[in-house]
């Protein structure tokens, strides 16, 4: 899996992921999602256009990521997600449960 | 389509190349008519049962074995996931509250979403057996 950090304002990230998210590639996603929920984060987007394929384990790291954000003041938004993503979503009962938006751009618009 | 005989496929217990099981599911599965969500809730299935038992099978050891057999019926697609390490509890199969929000325990859930029959035995010289059915599309008659 390719993963893309970049900062695009203070406290605002962008964490870019391409490829399947399975039980071999979800470890490098949260190595890189969990040091961001840290005091001066305000948001954090995770997007999610180039993801091709999500299991649950990509899922459980996605909930982890949300109860971190709830100890901080960091928001955790999913972005561009394609709509076989989505239907695991679904699938799970999380559709409504996390914030999730069309675009990155929307994303960002969001924090503003 | 049917066959007289299983395609087998035998892979060590290693979570990497899971990917080339859920491509031989697809394109099998694309090739007996199930529709693309059809399609993809049974890769996310196949890719459940075979992350379950490299977990708890295994342990996350990733030198062990895991054979998949595709039977491919005229009415019905049979998958076997046959592993030879730590038989799996009844607890195992028992499914969770999924309005709770945590992460984890969502496997079994999409196992017996993606598949009409889900079935765990546990075969005579040791490990488990996991058996999941699909029933196949069937061609509408016309009269």
């Amino acid at each position: 899996m390719k993963i893309e950090l970049e900062e695009k304002r203070p406290g605002v990230f962008v964490v870019t992921l391409a490829g399947d998210m399975d039980m071999s590639t979800s470890p490098e996603v949260r190595k890189s999602m969990a040091p961001l929920f840290r005091p001066g984060t305000t948001q954090v987007i995770i997007a999610l256009a180039g993801v091709t394929y999500i299991d649950s384990s990509g899922i459980a790291t996605f909930v982890e990521g949300l109860q971190l954000s709830q100890k901080t003041t960091a928001r955790l938004t999913l972005a561009g997600m394609n709509a076989a993503v989505e239907a695991v979503f679904e699938l799970a009962y999380l559709r409504e449960v996390f914030h999730i938006v069309p675009t990155v751009e929307a994303a960002l618009g969001d924090g503003a | 389509m049917q066959l007289d005989s299983p395609i087998l496929v035998d892979i060590p217990s290693n979570p990497a190349v899971l990917f080339l099981v859920r491509a031989l599911v697809k394109r099998l599965s694309e090739r007996l008519g199930f529709s693309s969500e059809q399609v993809e809730r049974m890769m996310l299935a196949i890719d459940e049962a075979c992350t379950n038992v490299i977990r708890h099978a295994y342990g996350n050891r990733t030198g062990e074995r895991i054979v998949i057999s595709f039977y491919v019926h005229p009415r019905q697609l049979e998958i076997h996931i046959r592993d030879f390490g730590q038989t799996a509890s009844p607890e195992a199969f028992k499914p969770r509250d999924l309005s709770q929000v945590r992460p984890g325990g969502l496997g079994l859930h999409f196992i017996r979403e993606g598949m009409d029959e889900v079935h765990y035995e546990t075969p005579e010289d040791g490990g488990g057996l996991l058996r999941l059915i699909r029933y196949r599309p069937q061609p509408r008659v016309l009269t």
